[in-house]
């Protein structure tokens, strides 16, 4: 593939997928309208995620991050009366915000110390949720949140309309996120995770660096949890707890965080499992329990995710190779 | 008052007797085999259902059903050991992720076999020693502490005694140096992940009386044995017993004169003051040159 | 001769009750090859990393530029054209050649983090790309430019190195150990590379554990023995000077 010029099939894939993604909806019930809500939202949230990780350290907050938007977006609606778009915003900045603080304790530490210090930090956040009433609502959170104003006859309280809201807020995070990645700091990013020191040795601050994929993917978690929370009209402390957590990492470790592409794959392919597969047949409380398997396995027999098996697909479609590009850790990551 | 401070001083020795014993057998797992075992929690909840489903709803005597519960777990660990860890040897990270699949395939298995609703077990003893005017340790209190010493000191004499116990304090210093030695890694983990296990669940096992247990019992557990074994210093097996001590003092403490939510707050921040000023924990190594 | 650009002045490193160094001093005069020297154990590692910002001094000072540094982190150091190198092959493996090299560019960046997302920053890119084009056809890699790191042969990746730190602008470099584990020809091809670099502009310094290596590339070369300075000067002076022998003998004996 020469540079600068796109495969033209990449543009056919992506008008079809565009396609795919506005006509989904019809051929959806109204549950199922909801889950795809759910899942866009949840697309970004594990997108994210991965940009956290791009610089090595795996957060165990990020969940808490969201639900730091969620709440701050509810509180500015719903308390100081704040437009639900701006309040969503405003939302999105808090969870950055809160991010930057955390980042001068977290970030020294590294590696399991990081993972710990991060599960630490969350869960004081969410005791605090649950210890002050007011404004967080103490452990029955908050209800009653407004919603997204309509615009003319569009009612932003049916899962279609918000269903295009979040497509297409989601879709402008992803292309932003996309091109943090593509762009010099996701090169840097890659650095800081494969050898810091040697990154220091040329003037790379990494704090800084860490710091900034902290605070972007935080942003951007708040976002998430800023559209969850207009949706559904109610939080919690413990929406947000660990076993939510627990989830993101099944979805970015089952798709693979090598790809940007990989995480996608993750939520999207088990939320449908999940939703087609396992409700009709009607596993309800099994589920944490098929999830397991699932994560397990996915560790043990696809260490390198879903991702790992596209680059095989397109081997066995095509026998072309086509030479790496750009950023190349994610391209093959071992 | 003081009657107050000595109540409060008998809970914490209690809490921090149980806490040990589950704190020090996450220390032994990653010490011997360099793996958070998020799953800890679920193994303790574990143990408390063998109690559960042996003496409260079979009938078996209460110390019979604890042993096997240490028994019952400890295989459990070693079925973690084989199928998860071994082959995840050389990815930590891999390791972490399976013990959360083997966490929610606990649990799970705990809601669909007992349900999510707590499971009432009758008391083995209702009698109690009053130590003085109000103050009072139950007997089943004192059982913990006892047993939670007994094993304590098994297990160090073990370490200091024995063959087994010297290849397995070898391993947790240095992996590589342990297996030049000619010590037999896949054995050294076995043993370490059946130990390690079997302490969380017979810890579970004693206390299901006096705590009611829940599938969902696990969470609040390993939240509070990371705290310990932060502050602790990792791979610290002293370090941990000294930290559960701190912890439950501090914990016992704080939820008796202030709240429990405050208690937790307070626990975490501890552990992250510790994780920020000295990472390898109160008792850990210095740093190295 | 001219000022020293950089000055080691009574430098005193200690690990618990060890001294690893004591009391140094020496200066390196700009536009040379100063080679730092010395048996195993003998400190120079030590000094090297206190020199790059890895540990501070206990007491003493490094003075480059006629500054203080002391104490100051890597990072800082490399802003003012203070650069280090690692021992063996330490290098963004997962990366093409071209990549490593751009990241050592980085204190050339002048867009904002927000040009840079946008895409804005493309003229500069463009303008790092070259000079990184530049650098890789300097040390022969032109064409492994696209190749991952960790393809590389093992005195390909001991190049590439010292081009990631180039790139990051030095005006002193220091190299870590830059000939071990690298046959005679490497060795010699090193040797030259070091030379061509120095005729840029660049003052180097270089910890080496294998005297001889060096012996044809310094012009000044300070030995230590036992954390403190055992003697200074050309490496004609200091191949003949019985101390330099002895240590080397003893140590040489210790290893046996």
């Amino acid at each position: 593939m020469s540079r600068g010029k796109v495969n033209p099939w990449l543009w056919v894939a992506g008008i079809v997928l565009l396609a795919t993604l506005i006509a989904l909806p019809f051929g959806l019930s109204f549950s199922q309208r909801e889950v795809a809500v759910l899942l866009v939202i949840n697309v970004l949230l594990v997108s994210s995620y991965r940009l956290m990780t791009l610089t090595g350290e795996w957060s165990l907050g990020h969940v808490v991050i969201m639900g730091v938007g969620a709440y701050a977006s509810a509180l500015f609606s719903k308390r100081l009366g704040v437009p639900v778009p701006i309040s969503m915003l405003l939302g999105a900045v808090t969870a950055g915000a809160v991010a930057a603080l955390l980042s001068f304790p977290l970030f020294r530490m590294k590696g399991f110390y990081f993972l710990i210090g991060s599960f630490a930090a969350g869960e004081v956040i969410r005791l605090i949720w649950k210890y002050f009433t007011n404004p967080f609502g103490g452990p029955k959170g908050l209800k009653l949140i407004p919603g997204f104003p309509d615009i003319g006859p569009i009612s932003f309280f049916e899962p279609l309309p918000y269903y295009y809201l979040c497509l297409i807020v989601v879709g402008m995070s992803l292309f932003f996120l996309y091109r943090i990645e593509r762009s010099r700091i996701g090169l840097t990013f890659h650095a800081i995770h494969w050898q810091d020191k040697l990154a220091e040795s040329v003037g790379v601050n990494t704090f800084s660096y860490r710091m900034l994929a902290f605070v972007l993917a935080s942003t951007f978690a708040g976002l998430c949890g800023a559209l969850y929370v207009h949706y559904i009209g109610t939080i919690n402390p413990n929406r947000f707890d660990v076993e939510e957590m627990v989830f993101v990492l099944i979805w970015a470790i089952v798709g693979g965080t090598a790809t940007f592409y990989g995480p996608i794959l993750g939520v999207v392919v088990l939320t449908v499992i999940n939703e087609v597969i396992l409700r009709a047949l009607g596993f309800d409380t099994a589920r944490p329990m098929i999830y397991g398997f699932i994560l397990i396995a996915s560790v043990l027999f696809l260490p390198n995710g879903l991702e790992s098996l596209v680059p095989k697909l397109q081997a066995w479609r095509t026998s072309r190779r086509t030479a790496p590009e750009g950023t190349p850790a994610s391209e093959e990551k071992a | 008052m003081s009657d107050l401070i000595l109540q409060t001083i008998v809970n914490a020795v209690y809490a921090a007797s149980y806490m040990s014993l589950i704190a020090v057998g996450l220390v032994l797992i990653f010490g011997v085999m360099g793996v958070i075992n998020f799953a800890h929690g679920e193994l303790y909840m574990a143990g408390a259902y063998v109690v559960v489903a042996l003496y409260a709803e079979s009938g078996m005597p209460f110390l019979v059903a604890v042993v096997l519960g240490l028994v019952f777990v400890g295989l459990l660990g070693l079925l973690m050991e084989i199928s998860l860890f071994r082959p995840l040897r050389d990815n930590p990270l891999g390791g972490l992720i399976a013990s959360i699949g083997f966490l929610l395939i606990l649990q799970t298995t705990a809601v669909l076999g007992f349900g999510v609703r707590m499971a009432h077990i009758p008391p083995p003893t209702q009698e109690k020693i009053e130590l003085l005017n109000g103050v009072v340790l139950t007997h089943q209190r004192l059982l913990v502490i006892i047993a939670s010493v007994a094993l304590l000191s098994l297990l160090y004499l073990f370490l200091h005694r024995t063959k087994y116990g010297w290849a397995m304090r070898a391993c947790a210093q240095d992996r590589e140096a342990a297996a030049l030695q000619g010590i037999s890694l896949s054995q050294v983990s076995r043993l370490a992940m059946f130990i390690g296990a079997g302490l969380a669940g017979v810890a579970g096992a004693l206390t299901a009386p006096l705590v009611s247990p829940t599938p969902y019992m696990g969470h609040s557990v390993i939240v509070t044995a990371f705290i310990i074994i932060i502050v602790g210093g990792i791979g610290q097996l002293e370090g941990a017993i000294v930290a559960a001590i701190l912890y439950a003092f501090v914990h016992t403490f704080v939820t008796t004169f202030f709240d429990g939510v405050i208690a937790d707050i307070t626990g975490l921040l501890l552990m992250l003051m510790v994780l920020v000023i000295k990472p390898t924990g109160l008792f850990g190594a210095k740093d190295r040159v | 001769m001219s000022q020293a650009i950089l000055e080691v002045r009574d430098l005193t490193r200690t690990f618990g009750g060890l001294t690893a160094v004591n009391r140094l001093n020496f200066s390196v005069s700009p536009g040379s090859v100063h080679g730092l020297i010395g048996p195993n154990g003998a400190g120079k590692t030590t000094t090297f990393n206190v020199i790059s910002g890895f540990y501070a001094p206990t007491t003493g000072q490094v003075i480059y530029q006629g500054k203080n540094v002391s104490g100051m982190t890597t990072v800082s150091l490399a802003r003012i054209g203070l650069i280090r190198t690692f021992q063996g092959t330490t290098l963004f493996k997962e990366f093409t050649v071209l990549d490593n090299v751009k990241i050592g560019f980085h204190g050339s960046v002048r867009s904002t983090l927000i040009a840079q997302v946008l895409g804005a920053d493309r003229e500069e890119l463009a303008a790092i790309e070259k000079q990184a084009d530049e650098l890789i056809e300097f040390f022969g890699l032109a064409d492994l430019r696209n190749e991952l790191a960790a393809n590389l042969s093992h005195g390909h990746q001991r190049a590439l190195g010292i081009a990631v730190a180039l790139a990051a602008q030095p005006k002193v470099l220091l190299l870590d150990e830059p000939f071990t584990g690298m046959n005679p020809e490497e060795t010699s091809r090193m040797m030259t590379l070091v030379r061509s670099v120095r005729d840029r502009g660049v003052t180097i310094m270089l910890v080496e554990h294998d005297m001889h290596a060096i012996m044809g590339l310094c012009d000044k070369i300070t030995v230590m023995n036992f954390g403190s300075l055992l003697t200074e000067g050309t490496p004609q002076q200091v191949r003949t000077n019985p101390k330099v022998i002895e240590a080397y003998l003893g140590s040489a004996i210790d290893a046996a």
